[in-house]
């Protein structure tokens, strides 16, 4: 612990302005000044070195970097966009137009999947990334590396999407991707679509990352007196987005690990008469509805900044705005089925669910309100920021009241499928990426320390309002074309070419943003900490761009306001004059660093490592390799193509890449440290590490609850006794593997308390046995397996058969991984590590219980029921 | 009594039960007439087990609650997810 | 301005609208538009009045000695009583408008299958069973006496005609704009749909649901005739039982992907 030793001086509360806090304890070198301070082997190089950019893991840079990447997808989506609108400048033929039917479907499908998955995302994310710590006062994220992680694996999952345009051509079947036109049977595109759902499920791996990452953080690293419900509302709302992350993208996880099973393995899932086409659409719209508010929590959060600093007031009812957003991330996993009016589904639910969108609407409505009273008697400056912010707004009041139309059960019945639905949603997501323009607008200076001009800002923005509207508002008044063709009503024509018109414009308004950010790196008016007036939030104290470590000081409100401590005094011994309020009771936690995991005695913190990168690569490769398998029986199969040899010859050096990242991560000393006094609530006493597991472990039931409910799902609609072939007669086989992983979970427990105790050998011995053990396990279900395959139950023999074999296989997947991790452990046990301290084996070890836990209802489900 | 009985103990209902459930389906509990008593019996022992090991061998009895809500926040959307999904075709 | 003599020439008899489809949508339709448009130009305008009324530089100073400050924890802005006025005011509007629709939509949903309401309007009350089956690229259509045709559904006028809809491949939707008809069509599933055969002549049947490389030219007809001359072609006594090339011109693509 750093502090032990030295005296601890109290220190003034003072204010913000860094030149009256006290002295800086470590030396932070600003960046692009030279190489950093000292020899350590994880120095990072200047701003303007390449391979700084490769081994960062400051979250400052990461937030650029995927900036920069999401803005180069935006182009990208963009282009696709106006390929489509010059093709429905009127009403084509089969093969009238520039695009054949083929190229068209492309188009839409990658417009729309780069656009919500590659492009808006990640553009809140690069703002939030750099922006969190700042706010909540903390050095960096709870975890670099991973967090630099999470930007490769992004990049490289949009690299294999781009790469998809190339294997035969991409994913033709909407971004929605319905069943079962996603199968190889419908789809012909073959390989290059089974790499698009591969890319899209490699990105849902960067954002399970990122989400782990900033709720650990958010839950462990703000600063003294900043509560939760104290959070700069930018950073509320980032909070609840990776909330509602967590969750969704584990739900789309488990359709797309599915519909890949289906490519390459020849799982009948979704070509499955009995609900397989419905099975999809409920997965995808579980995820689907909170995905929309993942989208647009950002933008709301940074209205909600920007309107507060150049209004110079405060935001009216912030708790209430604080509280509608909750409610709407709870309500936002209950509204999926308003997107399946059409569908079989029964009136009662109907209503249900009628009921429930309505519901969701209303916190918007109070939302909208707080911002626009937010305005009265402010001192309103239209910098460019606002006017992006204000614009969105009124793009959002006109896309929600759109929406409502569509929550009118009778009324979405004709218009599903419509062009009202395209307008719609373009006008709430796309004015949520005008708010978050708005934020780059307000942010940059603080990123670049630069302003921009702001009278090339301002036409930036009116380039882009009439743009918007030119594009999106006629697609209201010909809201009958159907979604997706380009032969529409001829008398619709001078409406699509005035929204053609609008897109260029749109887009052509880019380009002037491009040009004003680039060029204000070099020419612009250097800025002090704080160009604007009225901002109050923690990143405008500091300078711009601000230093490595962010703070001059630990950032502390233990006064009210923010403050930086050179030393962490407990609140109780501050000494109080009149002036300072008093500390409330349930003040800020002094939690000592528990385990290894919460500080270091090396002086710095590290900010540099290779092995993300590599971790990447090797993902991005085996991903790859996983594109180019085919099923080895095609039973249902249409000419699904071979398998391509070079790309799984590819997969396997992608896995060698991998395992050697994983364990050079694993092995490379990185320092970081935790404040010592920080707001932990509710996981005080959690230490970091072991946090990050249990949010982890959170998605992983989600991943696997879906499994088990599509299984579930397909066995009640096809009639859960009699229509469904139960095929496993023998419970005994799946009873020994219960048997066998119920004693590994035994036995990994009794390694934790070993280690307690200092046991090496008792250490050593439980690891193994339970490696033994997990290796049994494998090596029944492999017998078993032989045996099915042998009497002609193979995955592709029926959707009993695919349930099984997948969910099943899922779990072995999963079994494999712990048993790797298993390896190390007991490596490293053998080399004298973990006495006295059991953490790595308690943490692996919740993972252990949790893989054994989801046995123990796989068994009976499809062993004995 | 010390941790390492305690989990023992454990261990040895979790074994108990696991053969139980094999049990249940051996004794004919899961013809059709009894079907859904069989099957109710079968999820609960499960559903037991399940607490024990999260409750005792994770730990979760004696961590923070928020932990525990986490988890029963997840749970709670599959559980949503699969009986409207279910119901809906009904 | 025509939607405005056409909400007027509607008979609004009761509060709920019934009648057919498409005087049910145009009727709730307008409303919405109407109101929607309403709330959209006093909230939009009300923001904009603020933004001029309020800029800086317009001579007029709030300062109330409470000015945000850089580094304050963050605190309310305060007025919560009248966001509240206004968020249930709004709240209000949305859950009566939502709650207005869903008579409609109760009744809707009851005539998809035996005998119509009377609120329909029509004279013969025995409706017209059709099953309809999406495929890649057109619409079948199978009638009460086994007769089967392709991409052209026949109906008698003044009659309520109701369908059975599912596919055969993929998921499609069936969408009759005249009609203002709309159902999915998912393989393995059916679902319902109806409509009041009203205006004889030849409309367009479209597809609403990607559904591959024909999707766009997916597109069948329905002839709304007279009773004898639907009589007729159910008893394959007319020319509409052969396939005539005019139907064809939808651009329908071979059965490739």
């Amino acid at each position: 612990m750093s502090d032990n030793d030295q005296p601890r001086t109290a220190t003034d509360g003072g204010t913000a302005d860094a030149e009256a806090s006290a002295e800086v304890t470590e030396e932070l070198p600003a960046p692009g000044v030279g190489e950093t301070e000292d020899h350590e082997e994880h120095a990072l190089p200047s701003l303007g070195s390449v391979k700084r950019w490769f081994v960062t893991t400051n979250h400052k840079d990461v937030g650029i970097l995927y900036i920069v990447t999401s803005l180069f997808f935006l182009v990208f989506g963009g282009t696709l966009a106006l390929l489509m609108r010059i093709q429905l400048w009127q009403p084509r033929a089969a093969a009238g137009g520039p695009l054949d039917a083929l190229a068209y479907n492309q188009a839409v499908s990658a417009h729309g999947l780069i656009m919500v998955f590659w492009f808006i995302s990640p553009f809140a994310f690069g703002l939030a990334n750099y922006l969190v710590p700042l706010q909540i006062g903390a050095k960096d994220l709870s975890f670099p590396r991973l967090n630099a992680v999470s930007y490769w694996l992004y990049l490289f999952s949009g690299l294999l999407f781009g790469i998809s345009f190339f294997q035969g051509g991409t994913f033709a079947g909407g971004w929605t991707m319905y069943a079962p036109l996603n199968v190889p049977k419908y789809m012909p595109t073959a390989i290059g679509s089974t790499m698009a759902v591969l890319a899209l499920a490699l990105f849902v791996a960067s954002v399970t990352v990122s989400s782990v990452n900033f709720l650990t953080t958010m839950y462990r690293m703000r600063a003294e007196g900043l509560k939760m419900r104290k959070l700069p509302v930018f950073s509320s709302s980032i909070l609840l987005t990776v909330w509602m992350m967590l969750f969704a993208f584990a739900a789309l996880l488990a359709a797309l690990l599915i519909l890949t099973s289906d490519h390459v393995l020849g799982t009948q899932y979704f070509l499955s008469p009995e609900g397989g086409s419905l099975l999809w659409t409920h997965l995808f719209w579980f995820f689907g509805h909170p995905e929309v508010y993942i989208v647009f929590f950002p933008a709301l959060g940074v209205m909600a900044e920007v309107f507060q600093t150049f209004t110079g007031r405060r935001l009216v009812g912030r708790k209430w705005f604080i509280a509608s957003m909750v409610l709407v991330a709870l309500q936002s996993f209950i509204v999926w089925m308003h997107h399946m009016f059409l569908t079989a589904i029964n009136l009662e639910v109907k209503t249900l669910f009628m009921a429930t969108t309505i519901g969701i609407s209303l916190p918007f409505d109070l939302m909208v309100f707080s911002l626009i009273y937010t305005m009265i008697k402010g001192r309103i400056r239209f910098t460019t920021p606002f006017l992006f912010s204000f614009g969105a707004l009124v793009l959002f009041i006109i896309g929600g009241i759109t929406g409502v139309f569509l929550g009118a059960v009778v009324l979405d019945y004709e218009m599903r499928g419509t062009y009202w639905v395209v307008a719609h949603f373009h006008y709430v997501m796309v004015g949520g990426a005008t708010a978050l323009f708005g934020g780059l607008y307000y942010w940059y200076p603080k990123m670049t320390g630069k302003m921009y001009d702001q009278l090339l800002g301002k036409v930036h923005f009116v380039m882009y309002f009439v743009g918007f509207n030119l594009l999106y508002f006629p697609m209201f008044v010909v809201w009958e074309t159907p979604r997706r063709v380009f032969n529409y009503n001829p008398a619709f024509t001078p409406w699509h070419q005035a929204a053609t018109i609008g897109g260029f414009l749109l887009g052509a308004s880019f380009l002037v943003m491009f040009y004003n950010l680039f060029v204000s790196l070099r020419t612009g008016e250097d800025v002090g900490d704080n160009p604007w007036a009225y901002a109050t939030s923690a990143e405008w104290a500091v300078s711009s761009p601000p230093p490595l470590e962010n703070f001059p000081g630990i950032p502390s409100y233990r006064g009210g306001t923010l403050s930086f401590l050179d030393d962490v005094v407990p609140a109780s011994e501050v000494e109080t004059d009149g002036g300072q309020e008093a500390i409330e009771a349930d003040g800020g936690e002094v939690v000592e660093p528990d385990g290894v995991y919460a500080t270091h005695d090396h002086g710095h913190d590290s900010h540099a490592s290779i092995w993300p990168f590599g971790i990447s690569l090797g993902m991005f490769l085996t991903f790859l390799g996983i594109a180019g398998l085919r099923p080895p029986d095609s039973t249902d199969l249409v000419a699904p193509g071979a398998a391509d040899p070079v790309l799984v010859g590819v997969g396997g050096v992608g896995l060698v890449v991998l395992g050697v990242s994983l364990f050079a991560m694993a092995r490379e000393p990185f320092y970081t440290s935790e404040a010592p006094i920080a707001e932990r609530w509710p996981y005080a006493h959690v230490e970091k590490v072991k946090l990050g597991v249990w949010m982890f472990l959170g998605s992983d039931v989600i991943l696997f609850g879906a499994f088990i409910g599509s299984y579930v799902f397909m066995r009640f609609n096809a009639g859960w006794v009699e229509g469904w072939h139960v095929f496993i007669e023998n419970p005994i086989p799946g009873l020994m593997n219960t048997y066998l992983l119920l004693t590994s979970s035994f036995s990994v427990v009794l390694a934790m308390v070993a280690a307690r105790k200092r046991n090496t050998p008792g250490v050593i011995a439980s690891l193994l046995t339970t490696f033994m053990l997990g290796v049994g396990f494998l090596i029944n279900k492999y017998i078993e397996w032989s045996h099915l395959f042998h009497e002609g139950h193979t995955p592709s023999a029926g959707i009993e058969e695919s349930t099984f074999f997948l969910t099943t296989g899922l779990h072995a997947l999963h079994v494999i991984s712990g048993l790797v991790i298993l390896l190390y452990l007991a490596w490293r046990a053998w080399g004298g590590a973990y006495l006295g301290e059991d953490e790595p084996i308690e943490y692996f070890g919740l993972y252990w219980h949790f893989v054994d836990i989801v046995w123990l209802f796989l068994f009976p489900l499809f062993y004995i029921l | 009594m010390s941790d390492t009985k305690l989990y023992t103990i454990i261990y040895v209902v979790l074994f108990v039960f696991a053969t139980v459930q094999v049990a249940v389906e051996f004794a004919g509990v899961l013809e059709p007439e009894t079907y859904m008593i069989g099957l109710t019996a079968i999820m609960i022992l499960s559903l037991i087990k399940a607490v024990l090991v999260a409750g005792y061998y994770q730990h979760l009895r004696f961590e923070p609650r928020g932990l525990t809500y986490l988890m029963l926040g997840g749970l709670a959307g599959v559980i949503a997810l699969t009986t409207a999904a279910a119901y809906s075709i009904t | 301005m025509i939607g405005y003599a056409s909400l007027l020439s509607v008979p609004l008899q009761q509060l709920v609208p019934r009648g057919t489809r498409v005087t049910v949508f145009q009727n709730i339709f307008w409303v919405f538009l109407v109101l929607g448009t309403l709330v959209g130009i006093v909230v939009i305008g009300y923001m904009f009045w603020n933004a001029y009324r309020y800029r800086d530089g317009n001579g007029k100073d709030y300062d109330d000695g409470d000015l945000p400050q850089l580094g304050e924890i963050p605190k309310d802005g305060g007025k919560g009583r009248k966001l509240f006025l206004s968020f249930g005011l709004s709240a209000i509007i949305v859950i009566s408008l939502i709650v207005w629709t869903y008579g409609t939509l109760l009744f809707v949903e009851g005539q998809d299958t035996g005998q119509p309401s009377s609120d329909v309007g029509v004279e013969n009350k025995d409706p017209v069973v059709v099953d309809t089956t999406g495929y890649r690229f057109n619409w079948s259509f199978e009638y009460e006496n086994g007769k089967e045709t392709n991409g052209r559904l026949v109906v008698p006028e003044g009659r309520v005609v109701q369908l059975r809809v599912t596919s055969d491949d993929v998921f499609h939707n069936l969408g009759i704009p005249k009609y203002r008809v709309k159902t999915d069509a998912i393989p393995g599933e059916t679902t319902r749909s109806w409509f009041v055969a009203e205006d004889p002549g030849r409309y367009r049947i479209i597809c609403y649901e990607l559904c591959g490389q024909g999707h766009s030219g997916m597109i069948a007809y329905i002839h709304v005739v007279p009773q004898e001359e639907y009589e007729q072609f159910i008893n394959n006594e007319s020319s509409l039982s052969e396939i005539s090339a005019s139907d064809d011109e939808s651009g329908r693509l071979a059965a490739a992907r």
